[in-house]
């Protein structure tokens, strides 16, 4: 069956990934684009990343917690050897299905005086037992 | 008047009240498993089917009691949401 968030879940857990582009992180490397900056399916990978984070600790055992819906703002391009920080947090738990907010900083100051937005968005997660997931995946069980 | 009795009788015995509960899907799905077969007893929430959608398990439940006199999914269908998915009688 589809677990049940764990027990532990909360509104307002957060967690945050750091990372320097790298040459494989660019849009021409990673075949979504020609140009050599990052590529927006490695910034979504961090912030996934980061909503992994932010919850692992917090589910039972035998429990994982897969991506089932993205919207994501690229907003500015990002230069080999920029450096992110993406920060994702919890804002809401239905049953098994979790939404998280994240937003990607880059080193220099914003307007508000943070690192410049990078680029933000919502990442929905729905949390399932790891075991019997997998075994899905191999169709339908024999009776 | 003889007619209208047999009439009478035939209805009566055609047209007795019988509790139908058609389940449909409410999503767009993958049957991942069938759990009951046509002419079990069915109790209210004993699963009938268990659908996959969004990577998350999501079983069908009796809705009442009663018999299963159809069952219109088969395990690896993709069922559209309002399709017919099983009868209880």
């Amino acid at each position: 069956m589809t677990a049940p968030a764990g027990s532990r879940l909360a509104v307002g857990l957060r967690a945050i990934v750091t990372h320097v582009v790298g040459e494989a992180d660019t849009a021409a490397a990673m075949g979504s684009g020609d140009v050599p900056v990052l590529g927006t399916p490695r910034l979504l990978a961090l912030a996934e990343a980061a909503t992994v984070a932010a919850v692992a600790p917090r589910l039972d055992d035998g429990q994982t917690s897969v991506g089932t819906a993205v919207h994501l703002e690229h907003r500015r391009a990002s230069p080999l050897g920029a450096e992110l920080a993406v920060e994702a947090e919890l804002t809401e738990i239905d049953g098994p299905r979790l939404v998280f907010m994240f937003i990607a900083r880059g080193a220099r100051a914003g307007e508000d005086g943070e690192g410049e937005v990078i680029g933000a968005g919502t990442v929905e997660r729905v949390v399932v037992d790891r075991g019997r997931f997998l075994t899905r995946l191999a169709g339908p069980p024999l009776a | 008047m003889m007619v209208s009795a047999d009439l009478a009788a035939i209805a009566g015995h055609r047209f007795q009240e019988v509790d139908v509960t058609e389940i449909r899907a409410e999503m767009v799905a993958n049957v991942w498993k069938v759990v009951a077969s046509e002419g079990d007893k069915m109790a209210d929430g004993d699963t009938l089917v268990i659908l996959e959608s969004m990577k998350m398990e999501i079983p069908v439940l009796a809705e009442g009691a009663g018999t299963l006199t159809k069952l219109a999914v088969a395990e690896g269908d993709v069922i559209q949401e309002g399709d017919l998915i099983a009868v209880i009688e």
